[in-house]
């Protein structure tokens, strides 16, 4: 299994990476890792009802999904441009964790809450999320700010962290 | 009378509220929202609330996009509420059909027709018939 795309977006499944990332990758999995959603048969139904026809979709919690992204699944191991999606960083951090190779994350949507800062219009962060991130570079990852293909790729490092960091 | 709510990206359901009433005149019980700057979350808690304060009894919700987020949002919003349809597709001709026969039919009927009316909308102008 090899994700063609490994995204943080708090939408999960929409536009953006149906039609934005989907026409561009030609995905034939989406892999939404989501403790609750996976949880809950209305949710993971909802979402999976938005996936086009064409490609597949699986709803699973985030340690089902480290094993299956560790082509522990048998019936998931066949698919080879997964697009990989988790809500937040924490998730996506896990993963990681868990063993899933990754060389670059893509942040496409953190949308504002309470106590979280600007760093890009779709992308708001607070102290925990940027502890979050540093671990992840610090797994060799490259971390990049991009809502859809062609638009603008902001990089997520040390430096821009920082930065970041000292607007908090 | 059945409630309605726009729910689109950006300013699209507004700007077509807007559009209605200039048609109509002043319309109540057909609101507008957006995902705009929301997590999918932060949307269906939107839509949570307006059910409870706008249409406790049900109603339509108007999405834009099958496949977007206010789709999943308008779903998750609505869990369990009864006497509630979520429509794709919205255009000019289904927010007049809403308006124009909310009063007249059942949600049922309504939905319907609403749906029929819209795709009639959708069209080759000057095709053969």
């Amino acid at each position: 299994m090899n994700p063609v795309l490994a995204r943080i977006d708090d939408r999960f499944i929409h536009g953006q990476v149906t039609v934005g990332w989907g026409q561009k990758l030609q995905p034939d999995l989406i892999l939404l890792a989501n403790d609750e959603i996976a949880a809950d048969p209305w949710q993971a139904r909802v979402y999976a009802s938005t996936v086009p026809p064409s490609v597949a979709v699986a709803v699973l919690g985030v340690s089902d999904a480290a094993a299956a992204l560790r082509n522990e699944n048998a019936d998931l191991a066949h698919h080879e441009r997964v697009i990989l999606l988790t809500g937040n960083p924490g998730d996506m951090h896990a993963l990681l964790a868990q063993g899933v190779a990754l060389e670059r994350i893509n942040v496409g949507g953190m949308h504002f809450a309470s106590g979280k800062q600007e760093f890009l219009p779709s992308v708001y962060v607070d102290r925990d999320d940027l502890a979050v991130f540093r671990t992840m570079l610090r797994h060799g990852v490259r971390l990049s700010a991009q809502a859809v293909p062609g638009g603008r790729e902001v990089q997520m490092d040390d430096g821009a962290l920082a930065a970041m960091e000292a607007r908090l | 009378m059945i409630q309605g709510l726009v729910l689109t990206h950006g300013a699209i359901g507004a700007e077509m509220v807007k559009v209605v009433e200039l048609i109509m005149g002043p319309v109540e019980g057909l609101r507008a929202d957006s995902n705009q700057g929301r997590s999918a979350r932060d949307t269906a808690s939107a839509v949570a609330t307006w059910l409870a304060d706008h249409a406790p009894d049900g109603g339509v919700i108007f999405i834009d996009d099958y496949g977007g987020s206010c789709a999943s949002a308008a779903c998750l919003g609505a869990e369990g509420a009864e006497n509630l349809a979520v429509i794709s597709g919205v255009n000019l001709a289904m927010l007049l059909t809403f308006v124009s026969w909310r009063e007249d039919l059942d949600k049922d009927e309504l939905v319907q027709r609403i749906v029929d009316k819209a795709r009639q909308a959708v069209t080759v102008v000057g095709a053969p018939r």
